[in-house]
């Protein structure tokens, strides 16, 4: 299918800033992962922020350290500008929740109100290649010591999500393999017949020139690294 | 100026129809790994033997 050309260009900004958010994870400064200021930051680069979500904010809240203000004024504006519809899809609502998440834990003196959890009725009796494949597009979750309906959603399914991402390397979707690989570093229960860490090496040799793949598979080296559990 | 405005209309254009596709991808088409792939792929993963378990069925046609 033919993409438009702001699709495109948005496409490359949400690159752009995955492949700073890899960058700060990895050397651990993370003050230039976004523009220093709302004046410097686009139409274009704010709706990367919004699509890139709560991981924009990712290398603060894994590594520990303090927001840099002026980037955390881009994020809020990010989360202001492109509120769900009403109407809008699960995945676009949990994005957004998470994102004010994210503002919050952030910048807990400021004056942004966190939003209601969204519903999880859509992932009940959702079948496991569904589950994963929106456990994957809402990997920003998956973060330590979380307890919001997605992370525990995804807790009472681990094998499920094994499953899912062992078909997600078969079918060579390495977004997904690397978004399910992300949440399996963090649930209980994860088979040792997976082969968890060999397969997230697999990903990164075949799927991790794509910033977005390298940004989860650089989230779940951390998270696995820390040891963490949901 | 011309130009100038249009790449403005464009970047206009970047709202919700765009972002909320990103946000709520379709599934990727998926192409599956043959058996003799899969068992090399175990060979890297150093013992996923779950890597080597049988392919998913695929619907068929007709």
């Amino acid at each position: 299918m033919e993409q438009s050309g702001t699709s495109t260009l948005l496409q490359g900004a949400v690159q752009d800033l995955a492949s700073s958010v890899v960058s700060a994870l990895r050397s651990g400064d993370h003050t230039h992962v976004l523009p220093a200021g709302t004046e410097e930051a686009g139409d274009v680069t704010l709706a990367a922020v919004r699509v890139l979500g709560a991981d924009a904010l990712l290398p603060g809240t894994l590594l520990r350290t303090p927001p840099d203000p002026a980037g955390l004024a881009v994020f809020r504006k990010a989360v202001e500008a492109y509120p769900p519809r009403a109407d809008a899809a699960p995945t676009v609502r949990w994005s957004h929740w998470a994102m004010a998440r994210a503002l919050h834990r952030a910048d807990p003196s400021g004056t942004f109100e966190r939003p209601d959890e969204p519903g999880t009725g859509w992932l009940d009796g959702a079948s496991w290649q569904f589950l994963t494949h929106q456990l994957a597009v809402l990997a920003p979750l998956a973060l330590p010591g979380e307890d919001d309906g997605v992370t525990r959603a995804a807790g009472r399914r681990t094998v499920d999500v094994a499953r899912g991402f062992v078909r997600a390397v078969r079918r060579r979707d390495w977004r997904q393999a690397a978004g399910a690989g992300r949440w399996l570093t963090l649930l209980p229960g994860v088979p040792e017949t997976l082969g968890l860490r060999a397969g997230l090496e697999f990903v990164e040799l075949m799927g991790g020139q794509d910033p977005q793949v390298a940004l989860q598979l650089e989230a779940a080296r951390l998270l696995a690294r820390t040891g963490a559990l949901v | 100026m011309q130009t100038e405005d249009k790449v403005l209309d464009k970047l206009a254009g970047v709202r919700s129809a765009d972002i909320e596709a990103a946000l709520d991808p379709a599934e990727a088409d998926g192409v599956f790994r043959d058996s003799r792939e899969c068992a090399g792929l175990a060979l890297f993963a150093g013992g996923g033997k779950l890597l080597l378990s049988p392919p998913t069925p695929r619907p068929k046609k007709g």
